[in-house]
């Protein structure tokens, strides 16, 4: 289950509204690299992990992600709080304006609103964890490109922290697929799916044997 | 910034520097030194925790103090206050 306490992982204060900034951080709320997508993908691959590593990096990187889905709410919500009719036209904001007014929906900087399609639980831990390798190093690039367009500390910092995270997500993610790796037959890891065809770690031990 | 977020950034260090050894042993779980460390910030974190509930109301529901139901009381942490 889930627990929640009343505080951001880590801090968010925005003095200066910014309708155009905010229109491109959304896509890290529900676009296709985003943290909405993150956290479904991780918290529902978990549930076939083979073995209890894999099962608890899952499970806490995907809580993770709900923390940061909710520093992106955080700082769109305060980048667009103070919105004028004025700043709405001169922003650019106006197509984001006519659906949801200043609130919260999770889509992508282009307006595609979010989808399951961007993520997959394919029930193969070696797959998914490539998945997920990729889509921390997608994420990192996605922050790197916000980056390009922010000259607002109070912007800069939280962005520079998530983006520091998905650089450490992917390091745990390469542990992971090393500690399935080291339980399977060497000379061939992909001769079975670890989580279905579970006589494949007997196998690796018989062959070191 | 207030004495509220001052203490508020102190106690979110430590929890930061915990979750992030306890991602650590998700995939070291026989590190000794990582979970003595993870022991030392859960010490210094504790009495921030107890000043900032008693001072400026809970931070999990659980931790309400009073006859009044203070968890709905602002701000919430999307409001930057």
């Amino acid at each position: 289950m889930f627990v929640y306490e009343k505080r951001l992982q880590y801090p968010v204060k925005i003095k200066q509204t910014n309708p155009k900034l905010a229109q491109i951080i959304i896509t890290q709320y529900g676009g296709p690299d985003g943290e909405l997508g993150a956290s479904l993908r991780y918290l529902s691959q978990r549930f076939s992990m083979p073995i209890p590593e894999l099962k608890a990096i899952l499970n806490d990187i995907g809580t993770e992600e709900l923390g940061h889905l909710e520093m992106i709410g955080t700082i769109v919500y305060q980048l667009t709080k103070n919105l004028t009719e004025e700043q709405v036209k001169a922003g650019g904001y106006d197509a984001y304006f006519v659906d949801h007014t200043a609130g919260i929906y999770p889509s992508s900087a282009s307006g595609v609103p979010f989808t399951a399609a961007y993520l997959q639980s394919k029930g193969d831990p070696i797959t998914d964890l490539h998945e997920d390798l990729a889509a921390e190093q997608k994420a990192r690039t996605t922050y790197d490109n916000i980056l390009r367009y922010c000259d607002d500390p109070d912007v800069l910092d939280p962005i520079r922290f998530l983006r520091e995270r998905e650089i450490v997500h992917y390091q745990r993610f390469g542990e992971a697929l090393r500690l399935l790796t080291d339980k399977l037959d060497s000379k061939n890891f992909y001769a079975f799916n670890p989580s279905f065809d579970k006589k494949c770690f007997n196998k690796a031990k018989d062959r070191k044997a | 910034m207030s004495k509220r977020e001052i203490l508020l950034r102190k106690i979110s260090s430590y929890a930061f520097a915990i979750y992030e050894l306890k991602l650590y042993l998700d995939t070291h779980p026989n590190c000794r030194k990582t979970i003595a460390k993870i022991e030392e910030y859960e010490a210094k974190l504790a009495p921030l925790r107890q000043e900032y509930v008693n001072e400026y109301g809970p931070l999990f529901s659980s931790e309400n103090k009073k006859d009044y139901w203070t968890w709905v009381n602002a701000p919430w942490p999307w409001e930057g206050e």
